[in-house]
């Protein structure tokens, strides 16, 4: 199921891939990479929202596959956070002749990707046992989350560069983002999916190797 | 609620009599303040001279706040290591939430020493007139308030790890970055870097103001002290 699932991700995204570079070309060229960024941009925030959930669910039920799904959403929105900076950067350069610059959304985007990797940093150095470091995890991913609207609302004392939302023009064009977007979506959901099975299987493996 | 107001003051009382009995924190955190702010006066000595010197002078402002209010959060959690104290504190018959109140008042009040040490410092280093004593206080008292809040609450959490001040500059400093960008704008309305009302044409249309920049910042101290207040009982659980 998983597999199919990886499966279905990787077509979609290479149809989406074909569409945008044969029938859905956008004019002038650096903004064909939209097909990458918008999709990113949307999982990179999707997981956020995992995480908060899962971190609230792990608060109340104190239930380990939680935390194990909130972990793994915090991985793969790091992922995602940073295709998202890094093609942002990317088109920044080719269109405002800039690698960056503090504009809302910019902003919004670095401070997305400093939470993840803060987040995944104190995952990794909190010792005593599983239960004290999954609830402190949990803790900060609610705060987090709570820091979000807040850095898009401060950044608003900043000048914007950043142009609102491109038109699409055609069919095609629609299509590709679509699908582009149901392909990242996809592909979050597999590598939660995966992540956390992993960190269940390890956390058993740990138990039967101790008792 | 008597009770809990009891509490309170018997932690704060004891925080602040250790501290200054012991002064365990706070020497360390006005020379590294000075330093801070010696540091960044000599290193832009070429732009501090005429129209840069706001714009350096709350930069320094802020770093030294950031960096010395994280010295007095770690220390707020890490003298109770020692004998077994955080046990009896999470023994006493108080919600903790009141524990997290009381710690946060005594950071504050440490913090507040702090500034009226290096503020003047600042002021006089990088030749600053200020427009309006009053709205400065308030600028930084509600500085202080968010950074304090955010440290008292992770400081508790990251006691026991090995690398617990690294790990409590990241998670601070990151939490806190949004409410840099209004802090910086207030300091630099008040130091006259900007006009009171920026509004800004055509692309660059953005909305900023003072009385903005102060709302953004009470609204940012009061979400996070509620949510930590709410939220500390379940960090520092065992």
């Amino acid at each position: 199921m998983r597999r199919l699932l990886f499966a279905l991700a990787f077509l979609l995204l290479i149809v989406s891939t074909w569409i945008g570079l044969t029938q859905g070309q956008i004019d002038p060229l650096q903004r064909n990479i939209l097909y990458v960024h918008v999709p990113n941009s949307v999982c990179a925030l999707l997981c956020f929202v995992v995480v908060l959930i899962a971190s609230i669910g792990y608060l109340v039920t104190a239930g380990q596959t939680w935390d194990q799904v909130a972990t793994a959403a915090a991985e793969a929105g790091f992922v995602f956070a940073t295709i998202l900076n890094a093609t942002g950067m990317i088109f920044s350069r080719a269109e405002w002749n800039v690698w960056w610059t503090p504009s809302p959304r910019l902003v919004t985007s670095a401070i997305l990707w400093f939470l993840y990797a803060v987040y995944l940093i104190l995952r990794l150095s909190l010792p005593g046992g599983r239960r004290r470091p999954a609830r402190i995890c949990a803790v900060f991913g609610i705060v987090a989350f709570l820091d979000v609207p807040l850095v898009y609302i401060s950044a608003r004392f900043i000048p914007d560069i950043h142009r609102p939302n491109f038109s699409l023009d055609s069919a095609w064009q629609t299509a590709a983002l679509m699908l582009g977007m149901a392909g990242t979506a996809l592909l979050a959901t597999s590598l939660i999916w995966l992540r956390a099975n992993l960190l269940r299987d390890s956390l058993r493996l740990e138990q039967e190797f101790l008792h | 609620m008597k009770d809990a107001w009891l509490g309170l003051r018997a932690i704060l009382i004891k925080d602040i009599v250790v501290e200054l009995r012991a002064k365990q924190v706070l020497p360390t955190m006005v020379i590294l303040g000075m330093l801070i702010v010696f540091i960044l006066r000599m290193a832009s000595e070429s732009a501090s001279a005429g129209a840069g010197a706001p714009v350096m002078g709350a930069a320094a402002l802020w770093i030294a706040f950031l960096f010395s209010g994280l010295l007095a959060q770690e220390r707020s959690f890490a003298s109770e290591q020692q004998n077994g104290c955080m046990d009896g504190l999470l023994l006493a018959p108080l919600d903790p939430g009141t524990i997290y109140l009381a710690k946060l008042v005594a950071n504050v009040i440490l913090l507040m020493i702090f500034e009226a040490v290096v503020v003047p410092l600042v002021l006089m280093a990088f030749h600053l007139h200020v427009a309006g004593w009053g709205r400065l206080v308030t600028v930084l008292l509600l500085g202080n308030l968010g950074i304090s809040s955010v440290g008292t609450l992770f400081s508790a959490a990251v006691q026991l790890t090995r690398t617990r001040g690294a790990l409590l500059s990241i998670v601070v400093l990151v939490l806190l970055m949004p409410m840099m960008i209004p802090a910086s704008f207030a300091l630099l309305v008040l130091f006259g870097a900007l006009p009171e009302d920026v509004i800004g044409s055509g692309s660059f249309a953005f909305v900023g103001s003072f009385q903005a920049a102060v709302a953004y910042m009470l609204a940012f101290d009061a979400i996070f002290c509620v949510a930590s207040w709410l939220l500390f009982g379940v960090v520092v659980e065992e």
